[in-house]
């Protein structure tokens, strides 16, 4: 490891009660290879620029607050170490797709508002009845969901989906994916309903299947898998419908 | 006014990532694989319209463009079927009890398989 050796970072700075425009902002940082992007920016709050502005809380990918653009990429800072960019500066944006509220933090209503459209929760006729006792759910049935259930809220897969970009009104990767997650729950009996919200063209038909959002997903959540899966369901539900217009269910 | 700074999209936004290429070059093929079909539906066409219609029309396909065109439209077919293939896991997870299939055997089973073994049918039939 070098000794005395610093890293540069170029921060993404905006303040919007004096900036109009956004700028770059160079911070020179000791460099460890033990480090990741958050530790040093960190350490510019800490010791250099107090002003600077970032969400973070587990430091351990378990809580989804640090995603950022590092170098262009959508990823968890907290798991992008310094070494794998060193010498090189290190371009720090906040996640693009989304509304920037100050420097490296991006305004999540939007995306918070989509989480609770496609109902995550499970829907019971008899949610009320428990004589029955608990809802019991065998290691197979648990298999089929469990991967989509792992979702951080971290937003990466909605900055590296091409359509959130281009669509305000897409749910996108992690809002479909979580309702994907309820409609594979075996307790769970809201399919039809779920999928009223699915279904629509601002759903899971915007979804042109690029990708990427399972490539940056730190969890292997697999969004876009989440998705064609909910399109097969769909249009399942869809010829039901057609041939049952009348109390067609999935 | 919120003060939020809204960031604009780039109308090459596909340039951004190679990841966004690679997708348009996917969707791309449908192209080259739609103008296949329709040669393909004269094609049809003209051998319903009698012999000597047919042999006219396998002669004019007969030149270099025309077989350059076909080696492109076998190509983004091919380039496509792959892709597809790539997906099918994703799309179409099979599940033994608790363990899912591995993507690998899951391309075989659903994708690699059946094509090859279609693919074997034809040409058995064709040339035999």
């Amino acid at each position: 490891m070098p000794d005395n050796e610093t890293i540069t970072l170029e921060l993404f700075r905006y303040h919007p009660e004096t900036d109009s425009e956004p700028r770059f902002q160079s911070y020179d940082v000791p460099y460890d290879e033990d480090w990741v992007v958050l530790d040093a920016i960190n350490w510019i709050k800490d010791y250099v620029d107090g002003s600077v502005t970032h969400r973070w809380s587990c430091r351990m990918g378990v809580c989804g607050s640090c995603g950022m653009m590092v170098n262009g990429e959508p990823k968890l800072t907290c798991a992008a170490f310094l070494k794998n960019y060193y010498p090189f500066p290190i371009k720090v944006e906040p996640l693009v797709n989304f509304p920037v509220e100050r420097d490296l933090v991006v305004d999540m209503e939007g995306f918070m508002d989509k989480l609770q459209d496609v109902k995550p929760y499970i829907i019971r006729d008899d949610v009320n009845d428990t004589s029955g006792g608990e809802y019991r759910q065998s290691p197979a049935e648990l298999a089929q969901y469990k991967q989509y259930s792992m979702c951080i809220n971290c937003m990466l897969c909605y900055s590296a989906c091409p359509v959130v970009g281009h669509e305000d009104e897409f749910l996108g990767p992690a809002a479909l994916a979580l309702g994907h997650r309820y409609n594979k729950d075996s307790r769970d009996q809201g399919q039809s309903e779920r999928l009223e919200v699915m279904l629509s063209s601002e759903a899971m038909w915007g979804c042109t299947f690029v990708g990427e959002c399972s490539v940056v997903c730190p969890k292997h959540v697999d969004p876009a898998g989440a998705i064609q899966q909910a399109k097969a369901m769909g249009a399942q539900e869809y010829f039901k419908r057609f041939v049952m217009p009348k109390g067609a269910g999935v | 006014m919120s003060g939020q700074y809204h960031r604009s999209h780039s109308r090459a936004w596909f340039m951004e990532r190679p990841a966004y290429i690679r997708f348009m070059i996917r969707e791309l093929t449908s192209f080259f694989m739609a103008a296949y079909l329709i040669v393909l539906i004269i094609t049809l066409a003209k051998v319903g319209a009698g012999e000597a219609a047919a042999a006219e029309w396998l002669q004019a396909l007969s030149g270099t463009g025309w077989k350059v065109a076909h080696a492109v439209a076998l190509a983004a077919a091919v380039w496509h079927t792959i892709t597809f293939f790539a997906a099918v896991p994703q799309a179409m997870p099979i599940y033994i009890g608790e363990d899912r299939l591995p993507a690998p055997i899951a391309k075989i089973v659903m994708g690699y398989g059946p094509w090859l073994t279609v693919t074997a049918v034809i040409l058995w039939g064709v040339l035999r």
